[in-house]
């Protein structure tokens, strides 16, 4: 099964539509430095 | 509590129109009822400002005659769809302090309509339950109460606040998701109407996801036409969301005429379980001598295949939430533990971010799709998906809707079922097959059990079909006729 409901999965243009808003993207991170999220360092 | 509170949502509006009182008043009758109310734990985060100015601008279109159609009218909001700027939880530690920088689309609908926002009501975390007794800021409270007894019985779930506050008249509607019977489960519990549209009828956008091909978006109300008018505003083809259908929503309060003489309604045999109360069977064979005395052809139906329903779902939905719920790692939004290292600050984030329920499912959902299970579980879960879709086309090829009851009891106490989790999603028996197959399920108040508990009867219909739903319901409802109230509204929250 892929849908419950009869129905084509819709197309679009691909072309960015958002973005652009780095205040709403990283407003909830727990740690943040300038436009970055900070995440615990994962390369040794 | 008082006259604002207590009529319907279409009073309401005429009310409004007719200048009988402002907006300001009716949000403020909400906002104190809510505060009176606090016991029942309905509402995990009030917006009583966020009221009031709502209310102030419909006050302004309404006396400029530019009501919108839902212009004046407070709500309340499940907890699982993300408003602006204002704190959505979806009942969990892990969401406790996040707040959306965007609008669900559902919402967003609500208020461009005009409605008024009360506040976001509790839930099950993530909307996984049936009692509300899984949310992290603790359980919600019916406001219905065994005659005689005060012992505090649970809302159902996962929209438990959303059908508690509509039951106890602290909004005069609310709008709930339904994944497995999540908004009708808690509307026959309390005592309420409750919608589960066709999938794709409302946008899933900016609903905290759960299980992506169940989930959908409806309202809960105190009456039938109220629930008509809400879902018709909720409703609407949203780009954003791949799966919202394009399919145009009729008029479905001028579909409520009464008339309900030829439908056919099948009884699917299966439904009829073993060890349910005798209640519930004598109010099912009640419904069915209403819509047969309203002019309705009864017919048998079978459905062999339900009986695999609940297993399926139990498979399908951990697995979808699995992957769903993986997002919450810590790093860019909601809580994070700090641990040793990456691998470990993940482990602890979700260790104290998530509950027990929702750690169950994630384990669950994480197992039946690994490598070597996978085949063996979720794809034959949905082999038995199709098998359950092709039966319920084959029904609505003979009949119009499908009568079953809405849930196998009525409200159980706070803190019952809790040991054993297979017992708790046995509550969802009658109304996971709509969502395994996608169909538009409805929950009416029907009766009160011995205890004086409500007790609701289901409808389900075609794909899209909502108006004939809408409209056989609401013959249910006239003839149910009940006019008892919860026992809160006499006395306050039970201890």
């Amino acid at each position: 099964m892929t849908s419950v409901i009869a129905m084509r999965l819709p197309w679009r243009e691909d072309r960015v539509t958002d973005g652009g808003r780095p205040e709403d993207i990283l407003g909830n991170a727990p740690e943040r430095q300038d436009d970055y999220f900070v995440v615990p360092k994962v390369v040794e | 509590m008082n006259e604002l509170t207590r009529m319907t949502l279409a009073a309401a509006r005429e009310g409004l129109r007719a200048k009988e009182f402002s907006a300001r008043e009716l949000a403020r009758a909400h906002i104190d009822a809510i505060e009176a109310a606090r016991g029942l734990n309905a509402f995990i985060t009030e917006t009583p400002e966020r009221a009031l100015e709502m209310a102030a601008e419909s006050d302004r279109r309404l006396a400029r005659g530019e009501a919108r159609p839902l212009e004046g009218i407070p709500l309340a909001i499940k907890d699982l769809f993300c408003t602006a700027g204002i704190r959505t939880t979806a009942g969990s530690r892990i969401l406790e302090s996040f707040v959306p920088p965007y609008e669900s689309t559902v919402s967003a609908n609500l208020w461009r309509a005009g409605a008024v926002l009360l506040g976001k009501t509790n839930l099950d975390e993530f909307a996984m339950g049936s009692s509300n007794v899984t949310s992290f800021f603790g359980p919600a409270i019916n406001p219905w109460t065994e005659s005689g007894a005060e012992a505090p019985r649970v809302p159902g779930g996962s929209s438990g606040g959303s059908a508690a506050a509509v039951a106890a008249e602290l909004c005069l509607g609310a709008t709930g998701t339904d994944t497995g019977g999540s908004i009708r489960q808690p509307a026959s519990l309390c005592g309420i109407v409750g919608m589960k549209p066709t999938y794709g009828r409302c946008s899933r956008f900016g609903i905290v996801a759960f299980a992506s091909s169940l989930d959908q978006a409806g309202p809960l109300t105190r009456t039938v036409r109220d629930c008509a008018l809400l879902l018709q505003q909720m409703a609407g083809y949203d780009p954003n969301d791949s799966t919202s259908a394009d399919v145009a929503l009729p008029d479905l309060e001028a579909t409520l005429t009464g008339d309900v003489r030829g439908l056919k309604v099948g009884i699917p045999n299966e439904y009829r379980i073993e060890g349910s109360p005798p209640e519930i069977e004598a109010l099912w064979r009640q419904g069915e001598a209403w819509l047969r005395a309203a002019g309705c052809e009864l017919q048998p139906v079978s459905l062999a295949h339900s009986r695999y329903a609940l297993p399926a779902y139990y498979i399908v939905n951990p697995a979808e939430a699995s992957s769903n719920l993986a997002r919450y790692d810590g790093m860019r939004y909601g809580l994070r533990v700090e641990g040793e290292d990456l691998i470990d600050t993940y482990a602890k984030t979700r260790a104290q971010g998530f509950g027990r329920e929702v750690r169950r499912r994630v384990m669950i959902g994480t197992y039946v799709l690994s490598a070597g299970y996978y085949d063996a579980y979720y794809l034959k879960a949905q082999k038995v998906r199709t098998k359950i879709l092709d039966e319920f086309k084959a029904a609505f090829e003979r009949v119009d809707l499908l009568l079953t009851p809405s849930t196998p009891s009525a409200a159980f106490r706070i803190g019952d079922k809790m040991d054993d989790p297979v017992a708790m999603w046995l509550n969802d028996v009658f109304t996971v097959p709509a969502n395994l197959a996608g169909l538009p399920g409805i929950s009416v108040p029907a009766g009160l059990s011995a205890d004086g508990l409500p007790l609701g009867l289901q409808l389900i219909g075609r794909p899209f079909d909502e108006a004939t739903v809408l409209r056989a319901a609401a013959v249910l409802e006239e003839a149910a006729g009940i006019e008892a109230r919860p026992p809160f509204l006499r006395r306050g929250a039970p201890q």
